[in-house]
This record gives structure tokens, sequence and C-alpha cells, in this order.
């Protein structure tokens, strides 16, 4: 079924352009890049119908070997790809979406320097994200895992000239690693206690084991890859990185930090859903852990000022919505709500994008509004966007959201209640940016230069000043996308997904449903009264809730609390006691210690040789007296 | 009896034959230069290497067994130090000529001393008979005493000339009261007589052959500055003339180590649960005192002395060891000593010029730019002393050190490698200073060796370097040649 | 006269045969010699090719000294075979990187380069314990010069401090090995090593641990292991860029090297006695390194302080006494001379434009070197253990292994998996990112040609060991599996209780 062609075609176009990529021309690029792309969705389609996964087939796992990577003793790491359903939604998702933002791309980044670079960069992740979707082993999911992790450092710190840019960077990258480093340990007690790190095996062996069988080591297990989830898919507490990583070009934020990347903790806890399956109470707390961060990122979210951020902690709060799916036990769901909000996700991005690209790269919704005047066409995707994430009847968000929800309260009545809270909360903040942006009157600097610097690069020539609807390049995505958020909701995944993920049998209560609309009706209602009927409604809630409002503005400090817990202690303590103390004093002092009492005890002895013959001859005699005392009498005792 | 039995036959002569030639040639010399004319350059040094090149044939191919009423005995340990002494005699003549020259004081006499002393200490190496080992020595010393102050008006040369003599006969003193009470305890100097009356059924008390071994052991303790007796040896090495002092830290103490081998694991070896532990702490005194104090040194010649005293430490430790592979190991050391420290004299002689001008480790700075052949000799000679492997020191210090181990003396064989490491750091500093430091006065002014000067310092670092891959060459011989 | 014979002995006519050329011709004949070495060390691999052969290869056995019975006895196995291909590998590149950077003293420069190749290889191949002694202190010299001659400004301090250091270890090994010999009068490592198999050679508890610390002593200096390693920073600092490569790559692998083969091999009680105390110094030295290493303000010293760091991992795996840590330990030898090695040199590269190790002088490079940047990270994501590059295969193995044999080390060394990226990153994004100043952009020209070619290949080398292991696992397993073997008597489980049972139930329901 040459499934390695899935991931090879990416990995060729980041070749061409990694290497040539400065010799060649921008169409010959764009073929290259977008073109692999696209080639590889392709092939994904033909493949899966080729499985029947379009036709009720593809009930087995299909496996495909390639080649022994690793082999030690007992244990044999082979790269293989193997596709079943779940890796079906996945590879659709992935290739699907990330081939429209790659057209968009073409359109976006037309202006900006490095552009091969971006584009195979772009490919690479690509790649990775392939690899860790087909991947059939622990380890090969990990390659991909990782290398996903680079290509969002690379493009995080895309704009290298820019010390934030990479500052982001690198911590999108330590605070992931902090994540593997739990991976990993992970991955070894598999390796260690099966023998073996390929998926089926494991979960085959695991399935056959009774349920309270060694609690303890599964919950073990479960628990370091929630840690590695977390990191990837920015949850509590290594959330941090996401926000950050709009540093990166918005088609990045879109594809990477929006669709595919962050969702590979969720996909990752799917995949291995039987361990968690067999742990007392890891399930549990990957509920609550995404209860939190949904809730927590939403409060964020309804404060901040940069149209990218609000998404980005928008991002945060649907992944934590998630991990509520998966906890729970409604994986299918989790995956469903995956897949949803890759659609209006990406959507919103790319909208914002556009939106930026319209004000010359101005990312700050207070120096916007009114832009319906200029950009109508991404007005309407953007408002589609919103109400599908609002959770609209029956647009895609709320198809998959309703039935986490639903799911929740089955497990505990109050994660529903929290959940659907937090819903409001997201309309309301997704609606205060769409207001903010595209009501009222245009409050944009009527110059092209300007302080945040993000995407100002080659913007320049549009710095007229006059707020401009984008190309059709960028909006022929946004329109398939829209259509997507809207339509998106009658793909019925959970069924498609019940052979890995039996459904719980019994309709669920009406009402859920209608209270979480509510909830997200609500919210869009109260941020039209804020933002468009009394506009000063919002400054005269934040004085009185001054506290409240710079808490959350400042986004719980948390940056700062991890700073000052962390990071400072560390390097500080390393560059102070460990080095120069430990290594300098201490060690090396030890060292040149020996060194001058050496040279002290041959001082001495120089001095003992004063250079008079009497001293000699006294030493002589007493060497003497010394030899016969010892030879002649002393001898004799032993 | 009749008289005839007293008369040496033509053996006792033939195993006599080196000492004969050597004595006849000093002699020889000394006339001749009686009748050599003012100013007129003399060819006593062709003679001496002449005569010596005679006298090793002769020391090698001598038949065993004894001479003299066995007052003589050549065995393989005889040989083996009477060929060492004539081949050090050899390279110290050839490093001498050059340095004579150029403090214009070539005459006969230096080198007549030079065979007297060697003749000396081939007698000490052979010699069976305590009274005899005195005699050696006393011919050994006596003409070095003179050669360490060769330089009449050097006020350097006088003093140490001056020490040397004045502890030497102090010293010397020891021994002859040593061999007077093994004398009255066994009744015979025999060394072959006094060994039988220690395992004899009526044996002497052993507190009064102690006495008497601990007095010999002074008297050859200084000969090859063991502390506490080594003080002596830093002033008279660094005072006297270059190429003396190589033969000083060579020549005496093999001869002095040779006469330790006979008496003590020969004759003495019965009582070796005495004197053994006394060696065994005069060897750990002598390894720090040398090593130590040499690290402190910035003039070459008095590095070398510490150093020369560092290494007899280690020799002890061969002798301490009292067994069939020390006292090979002793022999192969001395040899592969020699050719070593020999051959750094003779650089440093080099080197050093008119009056010595140049004896400060610094004047050695960028020698490897300048002089890359003599530097990358040094740097034999020093990896030696070091005891690198592929040099003759460290199969020397490996041997001995296995001996040690053989017989159980673990903590002075760690001892003894701790101080072998201490020791590399002050002979790395010379390294340092030829390799790593840019070419100061002294070199810039250097001229180039002389012919004979090169012989002796290529010929040594060949010799240290054979037995440092060949070591067989040499440790063959000195296996069969050990005592026991 | 095996293969093996020409590959060592011809670096020594290289070494003779420059000092009689003229200075001019040292720099081509010297990358001549050592290419052509490479090359016919290739020819070491065709035993290994199809099948991996347990036993030795390529063997020389003929007497050296009659007595004490040393013999010159080399030979080559799964292990030895890559590290021998590594010091080939290395010396012409070492050669190429010092094209320029060496303008004076040329011809000594090289001919050391070339003893140091035969010190090295011969350490690797010796299996004579003495001869094995003999080329561990001659390797020793030429270092000891190429450091002190050619290098910064306090050269002369790193230089005697590495001498001394190693000095110091390698005297009591000595000891060691002599007194193995009494016991055994053999020098033969085969043989001693049968003989502690059969048992006909024992030592009291006391005996074999005081052994096991003389010749662990020396390895640990070499390696180095915590709390030892602070000759190493000094030496690299000091040391010119090829000096920087051989130490790095060749060099400390003298040690690992060592402690896989004697010290594990031939006092397997006392490794496993002391494998806890050991295991806690190198974990201690991953952590340790890494947190001194993300505040070096130098390159050179940061690199330093990573490699004490990776090197722990080894020590970490070969004290696992689990088959995926020695072959972690291993791979991870040669991954970290591969990766660290272009490290050094391309340290070295920035340091031949802008004459600084100090971080704090760089900033931009990427705008004006897009090449070297791109090569770079490369290598800093090798480095790092980046999957699909050299060092994740040996990190993953050797911490697989670790945590089979205790999990709880597994843990604590695995913490050095995220400082490695926070050091590695940190320096990148200081001396890459960031607008270029216009002196440095001005003395900041691309990769020239002969930079690419020192390069590529090692860049090659760590694609390729990350992706395809297999090319090179499978002798070194057979190889280990050996050595576990002779290690098995007197093994100590390790593992916790609780997941016993599970391990049980799981194999249970298989």
């Amino acid at each position: 079924m040459q499934l390695w062609l899935i991931p090879i075609l990416p990995l060729l176009g980041f070749l061409l352009n990694g290497i040539f990529g400065k010799r060649l021309t921008k169409p010959v690029i764009n073929a290259i890049a977008v073109g692999s792309v696209v080639l590889s969705f392709l092939w994904v389609v033909k493949t899966l119908s080729a499985l029947g996964a379009f036709s009720g087939g593809l009930e087995e796992t299909y496996k495909e070997h390639y080649y022994t990577w690793i082999q030690s003793g007992a244990l044999n790491i082979s790269v293989d790809f193997a596709i079943d359903r779940l890796t079906a939604v996945m590879l659709m998702v992935v290739t699907g979406v990330g081939a429209l933002i790659h057209i968009y791309s073409v359109g976006y980044m037309s202006h900006e320097g490095g552009y091969y670079r971006f584009f195979a960069y772009l490919n690479l992740f690509m790649f990775f994200m392939l690899i860790l979707v087909l991947g059939a082993n622990f380890l090969i999911l990990f390659v991909g895992w990782e290398g996903v992790g680079l290509c969002s450092y690379l493009l995080i710190g895309f704009y290298f000239l820019e010390k934030f840019a990479t500052d982001a960077g690198n911590k999108a990258f330590i605070v992931n690693r902090i994540g593997d480093f739990a991976f990993v340990l992970a991955i070894f007690l598999v390796g260690f206690h099966f023998n073996t790190l390929d998926f089926a095996t494991v979960m085959t062996q695991v399935k056959g084991m009774p349920i309270e069988a060694s609690a303890g080591l599964f919950t073990a297990i479960s628990l370091l890859l929630l840690v590695g989830a977390t990191g990837k898919s920015a949850q509590i507490p290594l959330y941090v990185w996401l926000p950050d990583a709009m540093a990166g070009p918005t088609p990045v934020s879109a594809l990477i930090h929006a669709a595919t990347m962050v969702t590979a903790g969720v996909y990752m806890i799917a995949r291995t859903s039987q361990i968690y399956l067999h742990s007392t109470w890891a399930l549990d707390i990957v509920a609550i852990v995404g209860l939190t961060t949904a809730f927590v990122a939403a409060t964020i979210g309804l404060a901040q000022n940069d149209i990218k951020k609000v998404f980005a902690y928008s991002t945060v709060s649907q992944l934590g919505y998630m991990f509520v799916g998966l906890g729970v036990g409604a994986f299918s769901a989790g995956i469903f709500h995956l897949m949803t909000h890759a659609f209006f996700k990406a959507l919103l991005f790319l909208g914002a994008g556009s939106v930026i690209h319209a004000c010359s790269g101005e990312q700050d919704m207070r120096h916007m509004g009114g832009l319906r005047k200029y950009t109508p066409i991404t007005m309407v995707t953007l408002l589609c966007g919103s109400l599908a994430i609002a959770g609209f009847p029956y647009l895609s968000g709320a198809a998959s959201k309703d039935l986490i929800l639903e799911a929740a309260y089955e497990h505990a009545p109050w994660m529903y209640w929290v959940g659907v809270f937090t819903a409001g909360m997201t309309a309301f903040y997704v609606f205060r940016a769409f207001f903010l942006t595209f009501f009222g009157e245009y409050k944009g600097k009527h110059a092209a230069g300007h302080g945040h610097g993000h995407d100002d690069h080659g913007h320049g020539e549009h710095g007229n000043g006059e707020p401009h609807e984008s190309p059709a390049i960028i909006l022929i995505p946004l329109v398939i996308l829209a259509a997507l958020s809207l339509g998106g909701g009658f793909i019925n995944i959970p069924h498609f997904l019940e052979p890995i993920f039996p459904l719980q049998e019994g309709e669920p209560a009406r009402w859920l449903e209608y209270v979480a609309t509510a909830a997200g009706l609500g919210g869009i209602a109260l941020a039209y009264l804020f933002y468009v009927v009394s506009p000063g409604l919002p400054e005269s809630l934040e004085n009185t809730f001054k506290g409240l409002h710079t808490l959350i503005y400042n986004k719980y400090y948390v940056d700062e609390f991890y700073d000052s817990t962390v990071v400072e202690p560390v390097v500080g303590g390393s560059r102070q006691l460990l080095w120069r103390i430990g290594d300098v004093r201490v060690i090396d002092g030890l060292a040149n210690g020996i060194g001058t009492t050496a040279r002290g005890l041959g001082g001495i002895l120089r001095r003992a040789q004063s250079g008079y013959i009497r001293s000699y001859a006294a030493w002589v005699i007493a060497g003497t007296v010394l030899a016969i005392a010892y030879i002649g009498f002393m001898g004799a005792s032993r | 009896m009749p008289i005839a039995n007293f008369l040496p036959t033509n053996a006792d002569y033939a195993r006599f034959l080196p000492e004969l030639i050597l004595t006849l040639a000093g002699v020889l010399i000394m006339f001749l230069e009686a009748l050599r004319p003012e100013g007129k350059r003399t060819h006593a040094g062709l003679f001496a290497i002449l005569a010596l090149a005679l006298a090793l044939p002769a020391a090698l191919l001598a038949k065993d067994g004894a001479a003299f009423q066995g007052m003589l005995v050549i065995d393989g340990m005889g040989t083996f130090f009477r060929t060492l002494v004539i081949v050090v005699g050899l390279l110290v003549v050839f490093s001498s000529t050059d340095y004579l020259r150029g403090e214009n004081q070539e005459s006969g006499e230096y080198y007549a001393l030079l065979l007297f002393s060697i003749v000396g200490q081939c007698v000490m190496v052979t010699a069976n008979e305590l009274v005899m080992i005195f005699i050696g020595l006393e011919i050994s010393s006596i003409a070095s005493y003179i050669l360490a102050g060769y330089l009449r008006d050097d006020a350097r040369n006088n003093e140490s000339a001056l020490k040397y003599f004045l502890l030497g006969s102090f010293a010397t003193a020891f021994l002859l009261y040593g061999v007077a009470w093994m004398y009255g305890a066994t009744g015979s100097t025999n060394l072959t007589e006094i060994r039988r009356s220690l395992i004899s059924g009526n044996a002497p008390p052993e507190a009064l052959i102690g006495v008497a071994a601990a007095l010999i052991f002074v008297g050859l303790a200084f000969k090859i500055s063991a502390a506490p007796f080594q003080g002596w040896a830093p002033d008279v090495y660094q005072g006297a003339p270059a190429p003396v002092s190589a033969f000083l830290t060579v020549g005496p103490k093999a001869a002095a180590f040779a006469v330790l081998l006979r008496i003590f694991m020969g004759s003495l070896e019965p009582i070796a649960s005495r004197w053994a532990p006394a060696v065994w702490v005069c060897a750990l005194a002598t390894m720090v005192v040398g090593n130590f104090a040499a690290i402190m040194q910035s003039n070459i010649k008095r590095l070398l002395a510490y150093s020369s005293i560092a290494h007899a430490g280690y020799v002890l430790v061969a002798v301490a060891a009292n067994s069939g592979t020390g006292s090979a190991a002793v022999m192969f050391y001395l040899a592969a000593y020699a050719f070593t420290n020999i051959g750094a004299f003779a650089v440093v002689t080099y080197i050093s010029r008119k009056g010595e001008r140049y004896v400060g480790i610094d004047d050695f700075a960028g020698l490897a730019q300048r002089q890359p052949g003599m530097a990358a000799m040094l740097t034999i000679f020093l990896l030696s002393l070091i005891g690198v492997p592929l040099t003759g020191g460290f199969f020397g210090k490996f041997y001995i050190f296995k001996a040690a181990l053989d017989s159980k003396l673990i903590w002075l064989t760690v001892l003894g490698l701790l101080n072998s490491a201490v020791a590399a750091y002050y002979y790395l500093r010379i390294l340092v200073v030829m390799y790593m430091r840019e070419p100061g006065e002294s070199v810039e002014t250097l001229p180039p060796a002389g012919a004979l000067l090169q012989i002796a310092v290529y010929g040594s670092a060949v010799g240290t370097v054979l037995l440092g891959i060949f070591p067989s060459l040499i440790l063959d011989f000195a296996n069969r040649a050990a005592i026991r | 006269m095996t293969l093996l014979d020409v590959v060592l002995f011809l670096p020594l006519v290289g070494f003779l045969l420059l000092l009689i050329l003229p200075k001019e011709s040292s720099r081509m004949a010297a990358l001549v010699i050592s290419l052509a070495v490479f090359i016919v060390s290739l020819g070491l691999l065709i035993p290994y090719w199809f099948q991996y052969p347990s036993g030795h290869t390529f063997s020389t056995d003929i007497q050296w000294i009659s007595y004490p019975p040393i013999r010159y006895h080399v030979a080559v196995d799964g292990l030895s075979l890559w590290l021998v291909l590594l010091s080939t590998l290395l010396t012409p590149i070492a050669a190429l990187v010092s094209w320029n950077y060496i303008d004076k003293r040329v011809k000594e420069y090289y001919a050391f380069l070339l003893l140091l190749e035969f010190g090295v290889i011969g350490v690797f191949v010796a299996m004579d314990l003495f001869l094995f002694y003999v080329f561990w202190e001659v390797s020793l010299v030429p270092m000891y010069f190429l450091i002190g001659i050619w290098g910064h400004e306090r050269r002369i301090y790193a230089a005697v401090k590495f001498f001394l250091f190693t000095m110091a270890g390698s005297v009591l090994m000595l000891g060691a090995i002599i007194f193995l010999y009494n016991r055994t009068g053999t020098f033969d490592y085969g043989q001693i090593q049968g003989m502690i198999q059969t048992g006909s050679l024992v030592f009291d508890q006391r005996t074999e641990l005081l052994l096991f610390l003389a010749f662990f002593g020396a390895f640990a200096i070499k390696v180095p292991i915590f709390p030892l390693h602070t000759w190493l920073p000094d030496a690299h600092v000091e040391a010119p860029t090829a000096g920087s490569v051989m130490l790095a790559s060749v060099m400390l692998k003298l040690g690992t090297y060592g402690l896989l083969r004697f010290c594990v091999t031939l006092f397997p009680d006392a490794a496993h006695r002391s494998a806890p105390w050991i295991a806690g110094l190198a974990i201690v030295g991953i952590i340790y390194g890494a947190l001194v290493a993300l505040v070096q303000p130098n390159m050179k010293k940061l690199v330093a302080y990573s490699s004490v760091s990776h090197l722990g991992f080894v020590v970490l795996g070969i004290f696992s006494f689990t088959q995926q840590g020695l072959d972690g330990a291993v791979y991870q030898m040669l991954a970290h001379g591969i990766s660290t090695g272009a490290l050094f040199i391309l340290v070295g590269f920035l340091y031949e434009r802008r004459h600084s190790l100090e971080i704090s002088a760089y900033g931009g490079v990427a705008t004006a070197a897009p090449n070297l940047a791109i090569i770079f990270l490369i290598t800093t994501l090798a480095s790092i253990g980046l999957p699909t590059l050299s060092n994740f295969v040996g990190e993953y193995l050797v911490l697989q292994g670790t945590a089979s044999a205790n999990f709880g080390w597994a843990v604590f060394a695995a913490v050095g998996v995220i400082l490695s990226a926070c050091y590695m990153l940190w320096l990148y994004q200081r001396v890459f990112f960031g607008r270029a100043t216009e002196s440095l952009s001005h003395h900041m020209p691309d990769l020239s040609r002969r930079e690419w070619a020192v390069i590529v290949p090692l860049v090659i080398l760590m694609v390729w060991m990350g992706s395809f292991a297999q090319s090179f696992l499978p002798s070194i397993t057979v190889q280990n599996a050996a050595i576990l073997e002779q290690t098995k008597r007197l093994r100590i489980e390790r593992v916790a209780l609780p997941a016993r049972q599970t391990a049980e139930v799981s194999r249970a329901n298989r």
C-alpha cells in the first residue's frame, strides 16, 4: 500500500526546497511545497479508499514493516507504519488542513524574507507529523513527536532577528522537553515490562489482563504519558509555551499550534487508551487536568487584546475539552472535537491572519474595528468559525463539544457544569474578538510600520493605511474551512471510530444539549451587548473588578512564577554553587591543593639542604644511629 | 705450602685484563702528558677512548670464576657491572672533550683520573672481599674527588670537591668500621665465608652482625646518595663540571649498588629480616626527598641531582624486594638510568657552555625551535626519567615494581608509583620551556654541537630507546646474572 | 602481518616520514597518510559485513619480550572495531581542520597528530595488558604537546594538568597490571579472562575491589567521571581545534573503552558491587555537567562540560549491566565522537573567523553565514539527542537499559535530556540568532570548500547513525552479549518487587 509515500512526499519537498531553495524562483518553491502536501493528501485519500475506510472497511489495523531500526537483546524496534480508523481521521485532518494552510501561506508569506526556508520547515513539519500519526510503535511515534517539536521551534523562531521570537522558540522546545522527559520514562517502563514497544502487541497484552492487575504500573505509565501530552498539547501545568508560540507566522499558528501538532497529545492518549482503561484513576486526572485547563485558559482569553493571543488561549481551552472527553472515557468524542476544532480553529487563525494582513500587520484588536467595510469575505468566514466554536446549534463545534459535555455529565455532573460555563466564556471572548475587529470604527494607526513587529516583514507596500481585503489565494482556503466548520459536525466520527472506541449505549438527556447551546448563545449576546451596544461597559467593569482583571490580563503571573521558582534558581545555582564554588573552588582547589602541598614540602626539604657540611654530617650520624638501632637491635624483635 | 700457590696464574690476569688495560692506559696518559709541550693539544681523550674500547671486550669475554685466591670473582653480575661502568666511561669521555676544550682545560690528567676511577669501580663490582671492596671504593672515590674539582680556579668546583671529599671519607670510615666489626664477628672478610659462618651451626650473635651490616650499609648508602645520607649529592653534582656530574651520578652509584647486592643479598641474606625493613624505609625516604625537593629547583644540574637521588630510591625498592628478580631489576635499571642520565647531562653540557653560564631551566626556552634534534633527544631522556613506555626508564621502573610486588611490598610499590607520578611534574617543566616557550638569549646564541658530544648524546638516546623497545637485550643477561 | 598491523603502524611510519620530509610538504603528507590509514581501516569491516563474529579478528600474537612474557598481541572485535574506525576517520578530518589554523611549527604538529593516532589505535586493539598500558601512555605524550605548543593563552597550565591527572591515574593501573601478572604469570587479556571465567583465578573481595579501583581510577580520570573531570574543560578550552576534536572524540573513549573491556570483565564481582556508587557518580556527572554547561560564557568550555554530561550516559549504561545499557553505551561513544567532534570543529570555524570563544562576542551569525548556521543546528540537534540523529539511539538504549536495571537511575539520568536542550539551544540562540553587528558580519564568511569537506562526512554519519542504527549495532550487540556473559556471575536483581510481579503477569498473558 506504500504508506511510506505519505510522509516521504513532504520530506522530498523539504529536501528540495531546503537544499536548492535559495536558487529557486517562488513559483517553483510553491509548486514543490504545496504540491508535495497535496500529493500526499491525495495519496492518503487513495490509500484509505483502497483500505475501504470510506465504505465501512478498515476494521482491523493495517500495518507495513520497512526495516529494523534498533535491535538490542530482546528489544526490537522497527520502522513500521500502521493505519486504523483513528489514524485515518488524523491523516485526513493533517494532510487536508495542512494542504489548505500551505496554499494559504503562498499568499500570506509572499512578501516575507526566507520564503523557501519557511516552506521547507513547513514541509518538514508535515513529514514528522505524518510519522507521528503513522508510527506503529512508541518510538516511531516519539520520532514524529520530537520532530514536530523541532519544526515548531524553528517556525516560532522564524523571525530569528527578534529576540522574543527565538525566546519563544526555546521556551516551546524546552517546555516540550519536560513533557518528553516523562514520555520517554513511560516508554522505558513499557519497553521493560512488555519487551516490545509495538502498539498492537502492547495493547492486546494489556487488553488481556484483568483490570485490577498491576494498576500501579499502568497508573505510572499513563500518568507519565499524560505529562508528555500536557507538554505537547499545552495543558496545565505545561501550557505556558503556546501563547508565546504566536510569535511565529500566522499560518504556523494555524497549522501547528491549533490544528495538528498540539492535538498530538490527544491522539497519543487515545492511541494508548487501553493502558488508561487499566489504570484506576489516571483517566480522572486526565479529565480534571483538561477541565481546569479549559476553564483557566478561557478566563485568560477574556482579557487579551492581541487577536492571536485570544485564539491561542482559546486553543488551550479547547484542547482542555478534548482531554475532558478522553478523561471521561468518551475517546471518540475527544477525537471528534479534535477534528472539528482543527477546522474552525484553523479557520479562526487564518482569518485572523487575513485581518492582520489587512491591517498591515496590526495584531492589537484595540487598533482594529470596523473592518466589515473593508474585508467582507474574511468577516463572513470568521463569523462561521466563531459560531462553530461558540457551539451554535448544528455547527461542527456544537456537535463534538456537546458529545463531550454529555459524557462528562454521565461521569460527574459538576464537570458538565464547569464545561458549560467555560463554553459560555468561550463564546463571549470569541465574539468579543469578532466584534472588536469588524464592528465599530477603524482605529488603526495610518502607517505601516508599528511596534508589534510580528508580521510586519515586507507588508510595507500596503502602507497606504487603508485596510484591504486579502487576495483570492488567501480567501479560498478560508472559504473551504468555513464550509467544513459549518458542516463538519455531520461527519459522524464517533460512529466511524466505534471498532476502536465502543460507544456507551443509552441516549443522554436532551436538556444537556439545550443548556450548553444556551450558554453559548448567552456568551454571544453578552459580547454583543458589551462591544457593540454599549462599548463603555467593559471599561467600567474592568475598573470595578480591577484586581481580577489585572490578574487574568497578566495570565495569573504563571510565567513569572515559573521564572522565579524554576529558571532563575537553576541558572543562578549552577553558576554560583556548582561552577564557581563546586568546580573551581572545591574540586580544582583540592587538585591544586595537592600541588601546593607538594611544592611546600619541596621548599622545606630545600631549606633542609643548608649547604653546610656539618649539617650533612649530622644527618649521616643520625641515619647511622637509626640504622644500627634498627638493623642491630630492633630488627630482632620482629 | 709452596709460594707458587700464591702467585697469580694467567687465568687470574685474564680475568683482571680490563683493569690492567685501563690502569696502564691511565699511567701512560700521565706520562705522555708530562712530555707534552706547552700549548700543544693533547690526544689523551682519543687514547682513553681507545683504552676503554679495548677494555670493553676484555670485560665482556672474561671467563667466569675466581681470581687471586677468590679476592675477586668474575661472575655474571661482575661482568655486567664491569661492562656497564666501562660503557659509562666511554660515553663520559665523549661528552667531556668538547666541554674541556671550551673551558680550555683539556689535559691528560682528566682522562687518567677518569680511567682510574673506572678501575676502582671495576674492582668494587668484582670484589668478593670486604677489603678489596674498600680498596676499590677508595680508588674510585679519590679519583672522583679530584674530578669533582677539576677546574681548579672555579669556586663551585672547589666547594664541590671539598664537600665530596670530607663527607666521602667520613662515610667511608663507617664502611671501614663496619668491615672491622664484620671481621670481628665472623673471623673473615670473604663474602662467601661470611655467609657460610652465618648459616653455620655456631653463628655469631645476630646483633653483632646487624651492627656491622648497619655500618656497611651506611657507607654504601652514602655512595648511592640514599636519604638521609644524600645531603652532599646536590651540592656536589651542581658544583662539579657537568660531564663529571654525569659520571658521578652513574658510575660510582652503579658500583656501590653492585656491592650492596653482593653483601646484602649475598652474604647477609640470612639476616634479611633485619636489614630489609631498613632498606624499605630508606628507599621510601630517598624517593620522597629526591622527588619533592626537585620540584622547587630552577637550576637544571641541581634538578637532575635530586632526580638522581630519587632514582636511587627506586633502585633501593628493588633491593628491599631482596629477590632474584629484584637484583635483576637493579641491574637493568642502572643500565637504563646510565644511558638516560649521561645523555641528559650531555645535553646540559652542550647548553651550559663556557663557565656553565646557562644552567637555569629557563635557558632551555625554545630549544625545540633552534635545535630540534637536541630537544628531541633531551625529550627522550626526560620521558625515560619520567618512565614513559618505549624508553628504558619505563621498563626499569616496571621491573623494579614488579619485583617489589613479587615480594609483597604492596605499599612500597603504591607509594613508589605515586612518587613517579609526582616526578613527572618537574621533568615536564623542562619539556614545557623547551617546546612551549619562545627562544631566549641562551638558545639564540647556541653554536652547533661538536661531533664527539653528539656521539655521546645520540649514543645515549639509542641506548635508552633500545632498552625501551627490546629490554630483553640486557634483561635476559641480568636475569642470568642475578644473585639467587 | 594482518591488515590490522598495517592500520596500526601506518601512522607511526607516517610520523617518522614527516620528521624526514621537508616542512612544506608535511600538511599534505599528513593528510594523505591519515586518509590512507582510514581507507585501509575500512577493510577491517569486511568480516563484520555479513555475519557478526563474536571472537577476535585480524589477530596477531607474537612475542615481544621474552621475560616477563610480554606479547605483541593485537586484534579487533565488535567493540574495538568501531572505535578504531572512529579514530582513523577523525584523524584526517583533524588534519584538514588544522589546514589554515596551524601556521607555526607545522611539521611537528602533524607529526604529533599521527603519533597520537598510532597511540589511540594501539590502545583499542591491544589484547595484552602490558601492551595496552604502553599504548595508553604513548597516546598521552603527543596530546600533551598538541595542547601545550599550539594551544591558547593558558595552554601550558592545561597541558600539564592534563598530563598529571592522567599520569596519576595510570600509575596505579600499572601497579594493578603487575599484580595481575604476578598472580597469573601472563599479561594476555584473553588468558587472564579465561582464568577468571574458569574460576582458576579468584581474588578475595578486598583484593578484587582494590584491583578494580586501580583500573577504574585510571579510566575514570580519562572519561572523565565526576568529580575527576576538571582537567577536561581547561584542556578543551586551551587545545587547538583539532586537539579538542581528537580529545573529545577519541581520547575520552579510551576511558570508557577501558571500563568496558577491562574493569567490568576482569573484576565482575567488584564491578557489580560498586555499580550503584559508580552509577550515582555517572548520574551526578550527567546533571552536574549539564547544569555547569548551562552557565558557561565560553563556547568550548560549554561543549566540554556537555561531554562530561554525555559520557555520564556511557558510564551509566555500562554499569547498568543490561544488554541495552551496554549497547547504548558503545553506541553513545561513537555518536558522541561524531557529534561532539563536529561541534568542536564548528566552534573552531567560528574562532577562525572571529578569534574569540566568548559567546558574547557573537550573535546574528545566521544572517552572515546561513550554511554554517544550518550545519551547526543539525549538529546541535544531534548532540541533544533528537530522534533520527546519532545520539538519540545511544541515549535511548542507555536509558532503556538503565530503566530495566533501576528505574530510579533512569529518572534522574533522563533529566540530563531536558538540560541538554536548554544549554545547547541557548548557546545556539545567542550565537546565531539576533541581529549581527557590522564587524561580525564582515568577518563571517560562509563555509569554504575545505570546511564543507570537513563537516559533511560527519553530518552524513549523524543522520545515518540516527536512522539506520542496524548498520552499526549488530556486531556491537554480539560483543556486548559476550561481555555480559562474562560478568553474569553474582548477578544482583535490582528490580522493584511490584514491577516484577506485573512483568510476570504480562508474560503470563502472552
